[in-house]
């Protein structure tokens, strides 16, 4: 399975220093009358750059996010993905992408419970057809550098909230994705474990990876380079901080 | 996703619950193992009896007179029609070595060397009955004479078994006795031919002349002759066999004597040793068709239960099913995952099953004293049943798996 790069750019494509770029995105659930989950969302988020979005809750940010994860399609619009129109994209060339281009860190961790850590952090490349002790291989750097080259045999329920939480970090870093998507990766920590893997961000986003983060505690996205406001399925505005927070943790 | 890691994710889902999964496969063992045992065991009553009918090929053509569309064996029902001139002519057709009557003589019981025991009847019949081969000792006895022949089982109803040359006195049904000589024993695999049946019974044979009394007027001739029950042709040689059988048919249906003393709703029957062949292979198989059908239907139960059981099992990880499309598992992949956890149970059940038939087959075997005979290929067809079992349970139950929305799967609690 060869990821599909996107040598031959769309002619209306976005900038090709964006990682995703979004046009007039707009996502309808009809339930009785039409929800406007997303109603007319257009931004892009540059190539290495580290995103937060905010808003409260029911506001669209996961909506976003799985539309961006190619979890989901728009209703209208346009995605593009590391340059690839994604919402025309057949189910089939649409999981590719999502295989290739994404990485996902779910709020709850979302790991297969039977699965090592190894495992685990191996499963995507499962999929792209790598062998398998290239995947071990592979599987063990990746967790070597979340801090967890000596837990790479124990089982999801042999490992606390934080360290699960970097087995998926772990995960979603192995198929090198153009983007790492995490939905409110920190709501079930506490805190300390929640700035340890605010940590771990940091320095993925110091090492050159693209980071789009949703939160809805404001001091957890000030570890962002900007905050993009969402409010009823459209952005409020867009702010830049300044000097975003560092986290002194050595991991 | 390649078939070595598919293999490894499925027999860890299957490890991770294993009573579950024991007990599912247990239904298909038990489903193919009943079909194996019942198959076994009716290809080995069929060829244990075609062995007895069929293992020596007669030119012979069986005749008697019974109820109209009566299906049993060969002389069911009988009545004594065929008349001496009925077996002359059957004798001049060409193509006819010889006709044996065969009758019935009612007796009460046979004593032999002061030991008396009940016989209830003796079978008279020609010299030409017997076959050379078939005697363990002695001779055929001779038309004319007091004379008889005892089959092993009749020889050793006596205290002090019974040898060539005894006397024995048969107490006929009339009360009176009569005196007669042993002159020949058959051996143990003679048997008395299609018209005593099947079973090893004990037989004495005597002559017609002057033990068989059963006589009619000839509607022929006016002569009062003697009249059989049945009547076996014998061919000269197999090729004459069919030809004996057309012309024997003729001639009972058109001038023979048996055709005006026959009964109104009774009609001829005239069997080969091959009709005979084929119409219990007939009736063997239609035996083992019906229970093997009732052995099939457990093994749908099986499947049933691995049907029941994948859907429990996809039901139970709509979160991992949610997982891997997340990570880039395509519909195939996770199709290919269920699908082949099925058929691992449905296949691990059938090969189980396969030995399980087996030593039922055996067990049952040994209780009704028959010799296995093993139908080859139905072990492969197991097998192979395993596999469709598990791809047809297995199918709706992954599909159901390959088709669940992600976002809807990752929500699932
Ligand atoms: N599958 C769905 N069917 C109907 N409505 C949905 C569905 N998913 C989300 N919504 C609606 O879309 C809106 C945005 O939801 P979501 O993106 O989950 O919000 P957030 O993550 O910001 O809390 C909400 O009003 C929610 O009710
Ligand atoms: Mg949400």
């Amino acid at each position: 399975m060869a990821a599909s790069h996107s040598d031959s750019a769309p002619d209306v494509g976005p900038d090709r220093e964006d990682a995703v770029s979004l046009r007039d995105v707009r996502k309808t659930y009809y339930l009785g009358e039409p929800v406007h989950a997303l109603d007319g969302v257009t931004l892009s988020i540059p190539r290495g750059s580290y995103t937060a979005v905010m808003g409260p809750s029911g506001s669209g940010k996961s909506t976003l996010l799985n539309l961006i994860g190619c979890l989901d399609t728009a209703s209208e619009g346009e995605v593009f993905v590391n340059g690839t129109e994604v919402s025309e994209l057949s189910d089939r060339d649409r999981t590719r992408v999502r295989g290739d281009e994404i990485g996902f860190v779910f709020q709850t961790f979302n790991l297969m419970p039977k699965l090592t850590a190894a495992e685990n952090v191996a499963l995507p490349l499962v999929f792209q057809g790598v062998s398998r002790s290239d995947r071990r291989d592979r599987a063990e750097a990746v967790l070597a550098e979340v801090g967890l080259g000596d837990r790479t045999d124990h089982r999801p329920n042999e490992l606390s909230g934080g360290q699960r939480q970097r087995v998926a970090i772990a995960r979603a870093l192995v198929t090198d994705p153009a983007i790492i998507l995490a939905d409110e990766p920190t709501g079930n920590l506490d805190q300390e474990t929640g700035e340890q893997i605010m940590g771990l961000f940091q320095r993925l986003h110091d090492e050159g990876h693209t980071v789009l983060m949703v939160t809805h505690e404001r001091p957890i996205a000030e570890h962002a380079e900007r905050v993009i406001h969402v409010l009823d399925g459209t952005i409020e505005r867009v702010e830049e901080i300044e000097s975003p927070r560092r986290v002194e943790t050595d991991v | 996703m390649d078939a070595a890691e598919s293999f490894r994710l499925s027999w860890r889902a299957i490890r991770s619950h294993k009573l579950r999964s024991a007990l599912t496969v247990l239904g298909v063992v038990i489903g193919v193992g009943a079909v194996i045992t019942f198959v076994t065991l009716g290809a080995s009553l069929q060829a244990d009896i075609l062995g007895q009918v069929g293992g020596e090929r007669t030119p012979n053509v069986y005749v008697w007179a019974g109820p109209e569309g009566q299906n049993g064996g060969p002389g069911a029902g009988a009545q004594p029609v065929f008349t001496e001139r009925d077996l002359d002519e059957l004798r001049a057709l060409s193509g006819v070595s010889a006709v044996v009557p065969r009758g019935i003589v009612p007796t009460a019981a046979v004593s032999s060397g002061g030991d008396t025991v009940a016989q209830r009847q003796v079978i008279a019949t020609s010299p030409a009955s017997f076959d050379s081969a078939s005697f363990a000792a002695g001779r055929p006895f001779r038309q004319g004479e007091r004379e008889v022949v005892l089959n092993e089982r009749a020889a050793r109803l006596f205290e002090t078994q019974a040898v060539v040359g005894d006397e024995v006195t048969l107490r006929l049904a009339s009360g009176e006795s009569v005196g007669a000589e042993v002159v020949g024993l058959l051996n143990a695999s003679a048997g008395g031919g299609p018209f005593a049946g099947l079973d090893s019974q004990p037989l004495v044979f005597v002559p017609t002349d002057p033990f068989y009394g059963t006589t009619i007027e000839s509607p022929e001739t006016g002569e009062t002759q003697r009249v059989y029950p049945t009547v076996t042709v014998i061919a000269e040689d197999f090729g004459a066999v069919a030809g004996a059988k057309t012309d024997v048919r003729a001639y009972l249906d058109d001038r023979s004597d048996a055709a005006a003393l026959v009964p109104d709703d009774y009609a001829f029957s005239v069997r080969t040793d091959q009709d005979l062949v084929d119409q219990i292979e007939e009736l063997l198989s239609t035996l083992t068709d019906f229970v093997t059908g009732i052995a099939v239907i457990s093994l749908i139960v099986g499947s049933i239960g691995i049907a029941n059981m994948m859907l429990v099992s996809v039901t139970e990880r709509t979160r991992e099913i949610g997982i891997m499309k997340a990570v880039g598992a395509q519909k195939r992949d996770v199709l290919q995952l269920f699908l082949l956890e099925a058929v691992m149970l449905g296949v691990f059940g059938a090969v189980a099953g396969v030995p399980v038939g087996i030593l039922g087959a055996y067990a049952a075997a040994e209780y009704v004293g028959l010799s296995l005979v093993f139908p080859l290929e139905w072990f492969a067809i197991a097998v192979g049943v395993g596999l469709l079992v598990g791809v047809v349970a297995g199918l709706y139950p992954a599909w159901n798996a390959a088709r669940t929305d992600p976002i809807d799967a990752l929500r699932y609690e």
